[in-house]
């Protein structure tokens, strides 16, 4: 008999991240490395088991192989579990039908079986592409002294970048009166982080609603939230403070690596009670030569330096030769950088290989006026000829 | 796969590690930045196929057991086979802890023999090299030999056993202790035997039953004529670490891209166990030369000619030179250190000055604060 559990997580993991450019062409957003010897994923796997949940379903669609072997039996994370652990759960044929997941509530809709094997009171949905640490049970034990149906976790954003968020509006209770989608003019500045716990029956029976309504885009902010608070249902929001960031582009991927560095930004992934755990690769340490100069940077296993890097991430098994030079850029894994390369305000895909005397990117001041910065992104496993010139915001 | 298991001793030679092995086994001391030496020997196994695993340990095993726990980081938590501890008194044969080789093995023979491997290779847990022991099956196969050890080219020492590797690679004569040419480069064991289990187990119940304790003396080399002996010459880098010298060296020579590739990148990889460190922090003050640094580090200072393990922490101002920081390790500002190893947990405080010799290093024993 399979033991009850309190809380089963749903990672909807499934979304192709198409303004990740040439990263996300292979792979799914959620793997894409991160921070020097982690994925976007690390973060939310490491949140759930650090909040006491060991049952996750992550649900997958898009280029689902490299995140499928990535995950594993989950061990990396303690998720190796004989009741419970990480299941990856890719949509599947039926008797009669079968079909792709339509919306991210038609994704929980089409494994209310897995999740009814584990007989939850509640549901966690999240999603697996915001770099955070998040404690999910002390949400939890909001939701339950609210007696909610559903709580919505929400972060405070400026309120000038308000109307690109779904923004709730409550009252001083904390209960939800209204829910707008990327509103032109807010009424609140509180956006959702999209991390939801459901009391699960109440959940079920509006997954088998929804799936009934033919014109429903199957969504939860668009369809489901706004038909339970229709409903009156009891919805609360909890309000989540510390580091919080979409890397959903570029530019935002960039900027949260950068992050790293900056000790103010309060993203501390040096942290003994929260450790961020990732699926290790067996290399040895990084070696530092005789030319090289580091400074202000992350450096991972397995890397050999001979060039300078200055505020940078250099990930696991990246060559940095002499005469290199590398300012304000992330490398991802496995990446080789000749001599004399320059490569300035870019992302360097993994695998990539960057010419001899070749410049990738441009020092940048400030952002442009939509607010991204230029980045320039070489692809994974890209071959940058010698001498080459990319521009700012270019990609190949 | 393969029809070779091993039996591995985690103590032996420990003596002459001094202060690196108060707290642990020569099998656990750490190694090159995130590695213990163990961690060698135990991926050269799993690489090769060779997957039931016998550990001797005979005291200070606790570090030891912590390290290998259920072998999973080794790939050895196993339905079948996988890795098996034996600490002393953990059979019934086990009368006493175990003094030497001979009565170790007497005492797991019931493991030994049930194992369905026919051929057995006896380690010892102190030696770093990246070798495929099938190489070494099918020369033993091709020779007919009745054992064959492995011999690497080194300095001779009083401390080694060196065998006298005649044509055609045919041990006729052992060398021990004094009549050993001190400082030459000879032909040196490994300590590391392959041969039948059932050869293994009738020499041991031989000299356990006429109370014969040395390995190589009483079975090598008294059977030297009767038993088909042979060498087998292990090239590229080989340490085997019996002494603070020896391990200081062995460290340093991985500054060496040659030395790194040999050892890391031949024949497989090197696994150990994974401790989710974050990948290491430079400041503005940073200065690193020449040097290998694991994860976990903060690193404000100067660095050159060293070894850094996880966790260190070079704070601005500190000049670390010739010298080996174990795991953990804070160096503070102001502090000098020339040809020092440093313990795990040490605290060099303000402005502490440093230095030994690059033939006699300092060490610093683990958790001091100085």
């Amino acid at each position: 008999m399979k033991q009850k559990k309190e809380c089963v997580a749903m990672l909807l993991a499934g979304g192709q991240g198409a303004r990740l450019g040439v990263l996300t062409g292979q792979v799914a957003k959620p793997a894409v490395p991160f921070g020097g010897k982690y994925r976007i994923i690390d973060f939310t796997l490491s949140n759930t088991i650090n909040s006491h949940i060991d049952t996750i379903g992550v649900l997958t669609q898009y280029q689902p192989f490299e995140l499928n072997t990535y995950i594993g039996n989950g061990q990396p994370w303690d998720l190796d579990r004989l009741n419970g652990g990480v299941y990856v759960l890719p949509p599947f044929m039926r008797a009669k039908s079968g079909e792709w997941y339509k919306g991210t509530a038609n994704a929980i809709y089409q494994n209310i079986a897995f999740i009814d094997k584990y007989n939850p009171t509640y549901v966690l949905v999240l999603s697996g592409d915001h770099i955070y640490k998040m404690d999910y049970s002390l949400m939890l034990e909001s939701h339950i002294k609210n007696r909610a149906d559903c709580s919505i976790a929400v972060f405070e954003v400026p309120i000038k970048e308000a109307s690109r968020f779904g923004i709730m509006n409550a009252d001083a209770t904390g209960r939800i009166s209204e829910f707008e989608e990327k509103p032109k003019k807010p009424k609140s500045n509180k956006a959702s982080m999209g991390i939801y716990i459901f009391t699960w029956q109440k959940l079920r029976a509006y997954l088998i609603a929804d799936e009934e309504d033919k014109t429903s885009q199957n969504d939860f902010g668009k369809n489901i939230i706004p038909n339970m608070l229709n409903a009156g249902e009891r919805m609360f929001e909890y309000s989540f403070k510390g580091y919080w960031k979409d890397v959903g582009t570029v530019s935002s991927l960039w900027e949260a690596n950068m992050d790293i560095l900056d000790k103010d930004k309060g993203i501390n992934l040096n942290d003994p009670n929260w450790k961020i755990y990732a699926r290790n690769s067996a290399e040895p340490p990084h070696f530092v030569g005789q030319n090289a100069s580091i400074e202000r940077s992350m450096v991972s296993e397995g890397c050999e330096i001979d060039g300078a890097l200055k505020n940078s991430i250099l990930s696991h098994s990246c060559v940095v030769k002499q005469g290199a030079l590398i300012e304000n850029s992330v490398i991802m894994p496995g990446a080789v950088i000749e001599e004399g390369a320059v490569v300035k305000y870019s992302i360097v895909g993994p695998n990539a290989r960057i010419g001899k005397d070749a410049h990738i990117g441009e020092d940048l001041s400030a952002q442009t006026e939509n607010g991204e910065w230029e980045i320039a992104l070489i692809g994974p496993e890209q071959e940058i000829e010698s001498g080459t010139i990319v521009t700012k915001g270019q990609m190949i | 796969m393969s029809n070779i298991m091993s039996v591995l001793f985690a103590s032996e030679n420990e003596s002459k590690l001094n202060e690196l092995t108060i707290h642990r086994t020569a099998a656990s001391l750490p190694f090159c930045g995130r590695y213990r030496l163990l961690d060698f020997v135990l991926s050269n196994l799993v690489n090769s196929g060779i997957t039931t695993i016998g550990i001797i340990a005979r005291s200070n095993y606790n570090s030891l057991m912590d390290h290998i726990r259920m072998g999973r980081d080794w790939d050895l938590n196993r339905k079948n086979s996988g890795i098996a501890v034996f600490p002393p008194f953990v059979t019934n044969n086990a009368r006493d802890i175990y003094k030497s080789k001979i009565d170790a093995l007497y005492s797991m023979s019931d493991y030994i023999s049930r194992a369905k491997e026919e051929y057995i290779i006896i380690t010892n847990g102190n030696i770093a090299y990246n070798f495929d022991y099938e190489l070494l099956f099918d020369e033993h196969i091709a020779k007919k030999a009745d054992i064959t050890m492995l011999t690497y080219r080194s300095a001779a020492t009083a401390r080694r056993v060196l065998p006298v590797v005649g044509k055609n690679g045919r041990v006729t004569e052992f060398l021990f202790g004094v009549t050993a040419p001190s400082g030459e480069i000879a032909d040196v064991a490994m300590n590391v035997y392959l041969m039948k289990k059932s050869l293994l187990l009738s020499l041991i119940e031989g000299a356990y039953s006429r109370g014969q304790l040395d390995f190589e003396k009483d079975i090598l080399l008294s059977k030297v004529a009767e038993l088909k002996i042979f060498a087998y010459d292990v090239k590229g880098y080989v340490a085997l670490i019996d002494d603070i010298k020896s391990y200081y060296y062995a460290s340093m020579k991985l500054l060496e891209k040659k030395a790194r590739d040999e050892l890391f990148d031949s024949y497989g990889n090197i696994y150990t166990k994974v401790k989710d460190s974050v990948p290491t922090a430079y400041g503005d003050k940073a200065t690193v030369k020449n040097s290998l640094i694991a994860d976990g580090c903060r690193i404000n200072g100067y660095v050159e000619n060293s070894i850094l393990f996880r966790g260190v922490n070079i704070d601005e101002g500190a000049r670390v030179v010739n010298s080996i920081i174990m795991e953990n390790g804070q160096i503070m500002s102001g502090s000098h250190m020339s040809y020092v190893i440093t313990d795990k947990n040490v605290v060099i405080r303000e402005k502490r000055n440093i230095s030994g010799f690059e033939t006699y290093p300092i060490v610093i024993v683990k958790d001091k604060i100085v």
